[in-house]
């Protein structure tokens, strides 16, 4: 079962590879373009380093390890769940119908639905950023620290998947307009560009423990470059941080499927 | 005249459409403006340093530029661009009006409607919970206000000018990406330009996108005064002139390689 989910799976995102490269100039300049357009909030974080300076205990390419991490976080989530992305127009034109009858999830269609190819200008970008933290601070690598880094990027994705599945489920009620997500989805990578730690009470507590923004990029990066968090959470919590945005996506996927049983077709 | 009046009048009543998309998007301006303040609080604390500029005034720049966003229409994508895609700009053809002034009427009615349902309750919420710079002089007010205005018309001069390319492209969004990111980078919007590097500092002053935001804001907060506001003022100007000739030439030489799509 999982390996013909899987196979489909694969087959759609080639045809979707195929039609976005079909116009190969305009795609290269989507790509071109989402990397620059993305590649300005790293120009926030040097020109204020510039100015300013260290950040308490964090220089900037610190903050650029973590930057890297949400980055390609957030442009993987994007590329991979599109299709919650825009799923209020299959609202809108009552075009969910149609997955309905068919014999897989709702969940596993609208994944499968889009793929957004573009996003790895986005990726790219929070790649290189990573790259040269990495090369600055010279870090030491072991396996395990590898595998852990891998999982954090999986978790990170699943998270930011995980909004953007709430989002299109406000849509079975409001129909239209689910931009206010994007406070969460882009705002949350916008506020984790920096560490969390600088934030104010209220705000760090609701990206810790209502919205898990922490556990995206900040805890595993406190563990990678052995840091101490200076509001004393524990270390283990940089540990468990690949499975919190998995846990997430859980429950999201719950949120999910209790929408669809209400959902009333808007008619063709 | 009236004409382009009632083309402005039309978009803006178009727009009062989208009243729920217009309390998210309200939501979202407060909650960037809201991270950056911070960002910038944490910043200030955990620096000694005298600064160009003081916190205050930094949180003052970034809840104005928030705020007024949508009316300077930063990114804000033309939608007769995607006219030019789907074929049916031949409709706007055919009107015996200037294509380039109509499509400037419309981006002015998505402005003022922005100004009022937008700018104005996001600059009450600044005002009175955030705190914000007030000036006192009923001068600085006027010259602010102008020199918004002039922003966005500048502003809108550039964008047609740049999405004039659409003409040959088809599609704007790899074009209209690189006009924003300058756009986005240049004008201040990301950073204040007193806090920038000099260097970077002189580059963007011979730029038209200081005029954008950088320029109009620092009026507000007191920092260009006198003399140095005419300049700015006729830097706009300049720069408006600029964009509106090479949108013309944009527009003029588009019409004649147009082919409609579609049917």
């Amino acid at each position: 079962m999982i390996p013909h989910h899987l196979r489909l799976y694969f087959h759609f995102v080639l045809a979707r590879i195929r039609t976005q490269t079909a116009y190969r100039t305009s795609f290269l300049l989507d790509v071109a373009s989402n990397f620059l357009i993305t590649a300005l909030d790293f120009s926030m974080i040097w020109l204020i380093f510039e100015r300013f300076g260290n950040l308490a205990d964090w220089s900037m390419w610190q903050v650029g390890f973590l930057y890297g991490i949400i980055s390609i976080s957030f442009g993987l989530s994007n590329m991979v769940g599109r299709g919650f992305d825009l799923f209020q127009d299959e609202i809108r034109l009552g075009t969910f119908d149609d997955k309905l009858i068919r014999p897989y999830s709702t969940f596993y269609l609208i994944l499968v639905h889009q793929f957004d190819l573009k996003r790895l200008g986005k990726i790219g970008q929070g790649l290189i950023i990573f790259l040269m933290a990495n090369a600055k601070l010279s870090m030491s690598w072991s396996i395990g620290k590898v595998i852990f880094l891998l999982a954090t990027i999986v978790g990170g994705t699943c998270f930011f998947i995980g909004l953007m599945v709430v989002g299109a489920t406000l849509c079975f009620w409001t129909v239209q307009s689910i931009e206010f997500i994007n406070i969460f989805t882009h705002g949350g990578n916008e506020a984790g560009n920096f560490p969390i730690s600088i934030y104010k009470d209220w705000f760090r507590r609701l990206f810790t423990f209502v919205i898990p923004l922490a556990f995206v990029n900040y805890f595993p990066t406190l563990y990678l470059l052995d840091k101490a968090d200076p509001h004393g959470a524990p270390a283990i919590l940089a540990l468990i941080s690949p499975l919190v945005g998995i846990i997430f996506l859980t429950v999201s996927s719950q949120i999910w499927r209790f929408g669809v049983s209400h959902y009333q077709s808007t008619g063709h | 005249m009236r004409v382009y009046l009632e083309f402005g009048r039309k978009s803006f009543q178009k727009m009062l459409q989208y009243r729920t998309a217009n309390l998210a998007g309200m939501a979202t301006n407060l909650f960037f403006g809201a991270v950056r303040v911070l960002i910038f609080t944490a910043f200030y604390q955990a620096s000694t340093a005298e600064q160009p500029l003081s916190l205050h005034q930094v949180a003052t720049y970034v809840w104005l530029s928030q705020s007024f966003l949508m009316v300077i229409r930063m990114w804000g994508r033309p939608e007769v661009s995607d006219t030019i895609r789907d074929g049916s700009v031949a409709m706007q053809l055919t009107k015996p009006v200037d294509f380039q002034f109509y499509w400037l009427a419309d981006e002015f009615g998505k402005s003022t409607y922005f100004l009022l349902m937008r700018a104005l309750p996001s600059l009450l919420f600044s005002i009175f919970l955030f705190r914000i710079m007030i000036p006192a002089d009923p001068l600085t007010w006027l010259a602010f206000l102008t020199g918004i205005l002039l922003a966005v018309v500048l502003n809108q001069s550039y964008i047609v000018a740049a999405f004039s390319s659409t003409f040959w492209t088809l599609d704007a969004t790899g074009v209209g990406g690189f006009c924003f990111a300058l756009q986005t980078f240049f004008s201040g919007f990301v950073v204040p330009i007193a806090l920038w590097p000099d260097w970077l500092q002189q580059i963007a002053s011979r730029l038209p996108f200081e005029g954008m935001i950088n320029f109009p804001f620092s009026i507000y907060l007191g920092e260009v005064t006198g003399v140095d506001i005419l300049v700015g003022f006729g830097k706009q100007i300049l720069w408006i002139a600029f964009f509106v000739c090479i949108g013309r030439w944009g527009i003029r030489r588009g019409l004649t390689k147009l082919v409609l799509q579609g049917g």
